[in-house]
């Protein structure tokens, strides 16, 4: 459909028809771009009614600074960072709010001197005088601190600098320069005001400091062939770490397949974490006891610092728990409060527990009327029986209800039986002889079970010889 | 199915031994007209009571799902005897389905047979699972005991359960009935041996365990 169909049917005579507009160019035409699908719909609709101007998408300019406010006024001004010097620089604020007096430097209060003490020659004299054979084996002479203490001064302690600086005698390290004046000032201290608090820090141990670098020097001038080793011992000794938690859990097992006494005690006393930690630390000590091969096994460094790091963490988590039940008493309100609640649940389980154990029984009592005028003997040939479970209901085949195991198990179990000269389905699957075959088979899988350990152990043991 | 009565009689089970499997003979000259001719055996197979009974009180019907080139392989068998006869050439897995009375209200239970016609001398008598009628050489039978175990069975079904006597077994096993107390207590007795030679084999196994501990 088109706009002329719509006009012939409106009956509007359009002035720029093709027919009568021969006068009239249509200029509205050429500009006509090529459009598609609904557009084209659209301006079929439209048709020579096309607004005048074109509306495009034009690439659009920033917008014009419009800066309502009067610039801020900046001064050139001059100012003073030492009495020797005069600077100028740029300064918020209109001329006369400045002020033409020279400002000081506001970063003049960030010029600061360290106090670093002076002394003449007898009070070197004085205050090192019978302690001087004990720095070092050499003499240090009175020149040569002044020198160094002049140096420290002037360069704030920057001790490269320093060193680089350095007048004195030939071959003094850092850690010699640095050893002297901490002594020294230790020394001066001590005679001066031995009450002075900085007194025991000025304590350098020329020793720790070297061990220190050369560590460093150490840690950093590894190849790339030695961290790669490195961290594949770390892997390795991770790995060591799973196998000893593996044999340790294995180990437990076995204790309890041989009825340990620690399988028999209740634990209760172990649920917390310090109890676990002591169960375990027993258990290792036990176990020490017994086999001496265990040690054997690395401790890893790297997870005995993460656990000390849990502990503290824990510790000061303890400590904030406490602060807080202490502060607020209102918490404290809450807990009992959710201590009661989940009493109340407690009792509504107990509850329901007893119900469901009230009707069991009375349902039981209820059987046990039916088969009130049966013996046990007329009860073992009719087939009934009080089981006092709760059982699916239905019909099932009482062979089809043997116990499976793991397929692999399973499969062991099978061959077991056969070794035993039994069959796998009893040949009369009756309840007495289910109850037989059901103890068998679990006595089997204990022995299957047993057996595996016995072989592990053995292997192990011809590994170690 | 209908409105059942739901009032299980809950903690009590009910257990019925029934016995099922298959006879066969080898045929003769002699064969039923309308078997095929490459048919050679004669079977039945059946679900019975211990002592031959035919179990109606406790059994709808018994469906039985033969191999599928029989013709119409699902036969269901809706009155007693519970039992199927046909002739075939072949072993295969027989599916027997069980549907107990309306008044049981229960679920169909269902297993498998695996129809035997031939003896095999090695695996039956060692293993007991089987016991053969050894008084023609021609005649092969396979039977299995089992028993089904109505647990929490509804009143009604209770009642008819105890009207009638269970199916009580024989006290001692005879030729035509093996299944019998004393094969019960011979198999108890045989587990029992089982029992005490895994026992022993732990005891040994666990000294060995504490020796490796201790070293």
């Amino acid at each position: 459909m088109s706009s002329s169909d719509i006009f012939d049917v409106l009956n509007i005579q359009r002035t720029g028809s093709p027919g009568s507009s021969g006068a009239t160019p249509a200029p509205s035409r050429t500009p006509k771009a090529q459009v598609s699908g609904m557009q084209r719909e659209l301006y079929n609709l439209l048709g020579d009614n096309t607004p005048p101007v074109a509306i495009q998408k034009s690439t659009k300019f920033k917008d014009k600074l419009r800066a309502m406010a009067k610039p801020s006024p900046w001064t050139f001004a001059e100012f003073q960072p030492s009495p020797h010097v005069k600077l100028q620089h740029w300064v918020k604020g209109s001329k006369e709010l400045v002020g033409q007096q020279p400002q000081t430097n506001t970063f003049g209060k960030y010029n600061t001197e360290l106090t670093i003490p002076t002394f003449t020659k007898e009070e070197y004299d004085s205050f090192m005088g019978s302690t001087h054979e004990q720095i070092g084996s050499e003499k240090w002479e009175y020149s040569e601190i002044e020198g160094l203490f002049n140096l420290c001064r002037k360069y704030d302690l920057r001790w490269f600098v320093i060193q680089d600086r350095y007048e004195g005698k030939g071959g003094r390290t850092l850690e010699d320069i640095k050893e002297i004046f901490y002594y020294v000032c230790h020394q001066y201290f001590l005679m001066k005001s031995p009450d002075n608090p900085l007194v025991p820090s000025l304590n350098f141990s020329k020793e720790k400091e070297v061990e220190r670098k050369k560590y460093l020097q150490r840690l950093l001038s590894r190849s790339a062939a030695e961290i790669a080793e490195e961290e594949a011992l770390i892997v390795e000794s991770k790995k060591f770490e799973m196998a000893a938690k593996r044999t340790s859990s294995e180990r437990d097992s076995l204790l309890r397949l041989l009825d340990s006494p620690n399988a028999d005690k209740p634990i209760g006393q172990f649920l917390t974490s310090q109890g676990m930690t002591q169960l375990y630390n027993s258990l290792l000590s036990d176990k020490s006891k017994k086999r001496k091969h265990d040690q054997v096994v690395p401790e890893n460094p790297w997870m005995k610092q993460q656990q000390q790091f849990a502990q503290q963490k824990q510790q000061m988590q303890q400590l904030h728990d406490q602060k807080v039940s202490s502060s607020s008493n209102s918490n404290n309100n809450s807990n009992s409060n959710s201590n009661s609640q989940n009493a109340v649940k407690k009792t509504k389980k107990q509850k329901q527990e007893m119900q469901i154990a009230v009707k069991r029984k009375a349902d039981s009592e209820y059987a046990e009327q039916l088969l009130k005028s049966f013996t046990a003997d007329e009860r073992k040939s009719m087939g009934v029986q009080l089981h006092g479970e709760k059982l699916p209901s239905g019909a099932y085949l009482r062979s089809t209800r043997i116990s499976t195991f793991k397929a692999a198990t399973q499969g062991k179990i099978a061959t077991t039986l056969q070794e035993l000269g039994l069959p796998a389905r009893p040949a009369m699957p009756t309840y007495e002889v289910i109850r037989y075959h059901e103890a068998l088979l679990s006595r089997i899988n204990n022995l299957l079970d047993l057996k595996k350990q016995v072989d592990k152990l053995e292997a192990e043991r011809d590994i170690k010889n | 199915m209908g409105p059942l009565p739901v009032k299980r009689i809950k903690t009590l089970s009910v257990a019925r031994p029934i016995l099922y499997g298959n006879t066969a003979k080898k045929m003769g000259d002699v064969k039923p007209p309308n078997a095929p001719v490459e048919h050679s055996h004669m079977w039945t197979i059946f679900v019975k009571g211990p002592n031959g009974e035919d179990l109606s009180d406790i059994i709808k019907s018994v469906t039985f799902k033969l191999h599928e080139t029989y013709p119409t392989p699902t036969r269901v068998v809706e009155a007693p005897p519970f039992e199927l006869t046909e002739t075939g050439w072949g072993e295969f897995e027989i599916n027997v389905k069980i549907h107990f009375s309306d008044v049981a209200g229960e679920k169909p239970i269902s297993f498998y047979h695996h129809l035997r016609l031939h003896k095999y001398h090695n695996s039956s008598a060692a293993n007991g699972v089987k016991s053969e009628g050894d008084l023609e050489s021609t005649q092969v039978e396979a039977t299995y005991y089992d028993e089904v175990v109505f647990n929490e069975p509804n009143e009604d079904f209770f009642k008819i359960l105890m009207s009638k006597p269970g199916y009580i077994l024989r006290s001692n096993k005879t030729d035509d009935i093996v299944f019998s107390k004393q094969l019960e207590s011979e198999e108890i007795d045989r587990i029992k041996i089982g029992l005490q030679k895994v026992d022993d084999e732990i005891d040994i196994l666990k000294t060995k365990l504490s020796g490796f501990v201790k070293t």
